[in-house]
């Protein structure tokens, strides 16, 4: 039997291809098709945001939030790390974006929802679910609470039900 | 009947088959025909008539000699058959193996004299309610416009059909440029779709001519479902296959029926085409009639008997072009074309391999090839050779590697649809999103696209588009051809 490597499908020798996840499991011919592509880059491909964001204003930006209900981006703080959730009077900590003027509360933020973090030479970008009461997840998945899960160029993060697309200005066509 | 004091005949080869096909084909022949196994009356006298003919055909000089005073209009049509596999070697194992045959057959016809066949086409054209307006009207101008480009020994015949046939035109050649006005422009759209019912006022039309002179088939032309009648029209199609009447389906839109016009054509050989735009109307009809002029013999069938301890689990037609072949052992492929290969991909799971087998038979086969004054019948053998340990992972040859890799791609978008099927959209979600990154690698980037979106839909409403459903089942059968045309 060959164990597909992506999906631990089980297969009988002689399969070229992972009858469940479709990946390759012998040794090819023809080297273009091992290249891997990440979901969220196909997603990339579609995102055309030049109508409703200025391009001056994504000059030197590594990534945004941008929030295709409103149409607009998130305003967020350039810091090495920031937290997303709503403002609440009385709040002992409060989250550096707050998403109350978006509906935040009917889409199920919770007060602090969620951390994004830079890395420092800003090529990588993760986000932590702070265990919320609603989840978060990307492009449909689930993710886990209190772990880096990182975020790349198309992705869909839902804090809640609140979704967001992650965009790196330099990917854009 | 081939003349079988021929000895080329007699081993049921072409004149220019090479030294070890006449190797194949006397074997095969043997395994038939040897008094051992073969207890008929007259096998005996065959078994020996086959050993007369490989004891001249495998000597080179001898088999000269007998060329040269060999009278040449015996010659059999030139067909060759090729076979590729997966891997070159099978190996010892105590589970079960697959391996994937690629099997083609060609008739690589020097006599390009041989006139063309004349077509038997009769075209039934859905007139039912959702037809109205533009959809109706386009049909109606390509259909005359293709009708009046057959020759003079076409035959032809148009039906419409709603709830009920109405034989427009009947079985004839060349009808008239008024003609067609008179029977065609007036035909307006009402009623139901019962596709039964069109079909069947069809074959009936077809059936006038005499079969064997002619290439026949229907085009149906629908954008609906077809209710109740579904049974009835299958029944019909195995009918029409046995006379060698093929059915080609086009669908126009979004709604109409894939799986079971799908299933209509490939009983037959036929092809099913998904019209997405009006205006491809015209060249779609266009490419399904010069296909069929194309034609060497009205009908190819294909016959194959997996060995002993050998499962068939698929069987892929992918040229002259890509459609999944129902699972059964008898296939009817359509007609052969002149100078193009048929190939079909099969995919074998063997059972483990007892130790002292040097070469596994996989499956024996027929092709099968109507066409007048006679039929011609082209048996082959897939086997491959047992090696007990091997470390050196041979990669497979590209041509099979490609076929199989799109062939992965069509799985994946027909086990999404069974998963939203048996109720889990979430792993159709997962599949489709797999499917999208893998056709993205192959740089098929509108298709990825489509699969992305189509994820997404699933996401929110749990079930496919109708559009895009179809968009990928027949896109993903588009990659399956090796020039994507």
């Amino acid at each position: 039997m060959i164990t597909c490597k992506v999906c631990s499908n089980q297969e009988y020798d002689g399969v070229l291809f992972c009858g469940e996840c479709g990946s390759q499991l012998v040794h090819a011919p023809d080297n273009n098709v091992n290249t891997f592509i990440f979901p969220s880059q196909v997603r990339g491909l579609e995102i055309d945001i030049s109508n409703t964001i200025p391009k001056k204003l994504l000059e030197n930006r590594t990534f945004i939030l941008y929030y295709p209900e409103a149409e607009e981006m998130l305003n967020i703080p350039d810091q090495g790390e920031f937290t997303i959730g709503r403002f609440v009077d009385g709040q002992v900590i409060t989250p550096d974006v707050d998403l109350n003027p978006y509906e935040g509360f009917d889409k199920g933020v919770s007060r602090l929802h969620a951390t994004i973090r830079i890395s420092p030479d800003k090529t990588k970008i993760h986000v932590i679910d702070l265990g919320s009461a609603n989840g978060s997840s990307i492009n449909g998945y689930e993710i886990p609470a209190n772990s880096e899960v990182p975020l790349n160029h198309g992705d869909v993060l839902s804090l809640g039900k609140f979704n967001l697309r992650v965009i790196l200005p330099k990917e854009l066509k | 009947m081939p003349d079988k004091t021929d000895f080329y005949n007699r081993l049921n080869i072409d004149t220019d088959a090479s030294e070890d096909a006449i190797k194949k084909a006397y074997r095969l022949a043997v395994r038939k025909t040897h008094p051992d196994v073969n207890r008929n009356e007259g096998a005996t006298q065959l078994f020996l008539n086959i050993q007369e003919a490989y004891k001249i055909l495998s000597d080179p000089n001898k088999k000269g000699a007998y060329d040269s005073g060999r009278e040449p209009h015996q010659a059999v049509p030139t067909v060759h058959t090729a076979f590729e596999y997966s891997q070159e070697t099978l190996s010892s194992v105590d589970e079960p193996q697959i391996i994937y045959s690629l099997v083609d057959v060609v008739s690589t016809q020097a006599e390009k004299e041989t006139t063309d066949l004349p077509l038997n086409i009769s075209f039934v054209l859905d007139n039912s309610t959702s037809m109205a307006g533009a959809r109706l009207e386009i049909l109606k101008t390509a259909i005359k416009e293709i009708i009046l480009e057959l020759g003079e020994d076409d035959s032809i015949s148009v039906i419409s059909f709603n709830d009920r046939a109405k034989v427009l035109i009947s079985s004839q050649s060349q009808p008239s440029s008024a003609l067609l006005d008179s029977s065609i422009n007036d035909l307006f759209a009402e009623g139901g779709t019962e596709i039964f019912q069109g079909l069947e006022a069809a074959f009936e039309e077809i059936r006038k001519k005499p079969l064997p002179d002619f290439v026949n088939h229907i085009i149906l032309i629908t954008d609906g479902h077809t209710y109740g009648d579904e049974e009835n029209c299958i029944t019909l199609a195995k009918s029409a296959a046995e006379l060698d009447i093929g059915i080609s389906g086009l669908g126009i839109g979004i709604e109409w029926n894939d799986e079971f016009i799908d299933n209509l054509c490939a009983l037959t050989g036929g092809q099913c085409r998904f019209i997405e735009e009006l205006n491809q109307v015209k060249d779609i009809l266009a490419y399904s009639i010069s296909s069929l002029k194309e034609a060497f013999s009205r009908r190819i069938s294909l016959e194959i008997t997996p060995a002993p301890g050998v499962k068939m689990l698929s069987a892929f037609r992918l040229l002259p072009e890509a459609l999944p072949l129902p699972h059964q052992y008898e296939f009817s492929l359509g007609i052969l074309k002149k100078d193009q290969p048929h190939r079909v991909l099969f995919e074998f799971m063997i059972d483990p391999i007892p130790e002292e087998i040097d070469q596994v038979v996989i499956a024996s086969g027929e092709f099968i090839l109507k066409r007048n004054p006679r039929d011609y019948t082209i048996p082959f053998t897939l086997d491959r050779p047992l090696v007990r340990e091997s470390d050196d992972e041979v990669p497979p040859p590209t041509e099979i590697f490609r076929a199989i890799s799109h062939l992965t791609f069509y799985r994946l978008q027909e086990k999404a649809q069974q998963d939203v099927a048996s109720g889990n959209p979430g792993t159709a979600f997962q599949r489709l999103i797999n499917l999208s990154s893998h056709l993205m690698a192959k740089g098929e980037e509108s298709l990825a696209k489509i699969a992305m979106n189509e994820a997404d839909y699933i996401k929110s409403h749990n079930n496919f588009s109708p559009t895009g459903k179809k968009q990928l089942k027949y896109g993903t059968i588009r990659l399956l051809l090796p020039d994507k045309t």
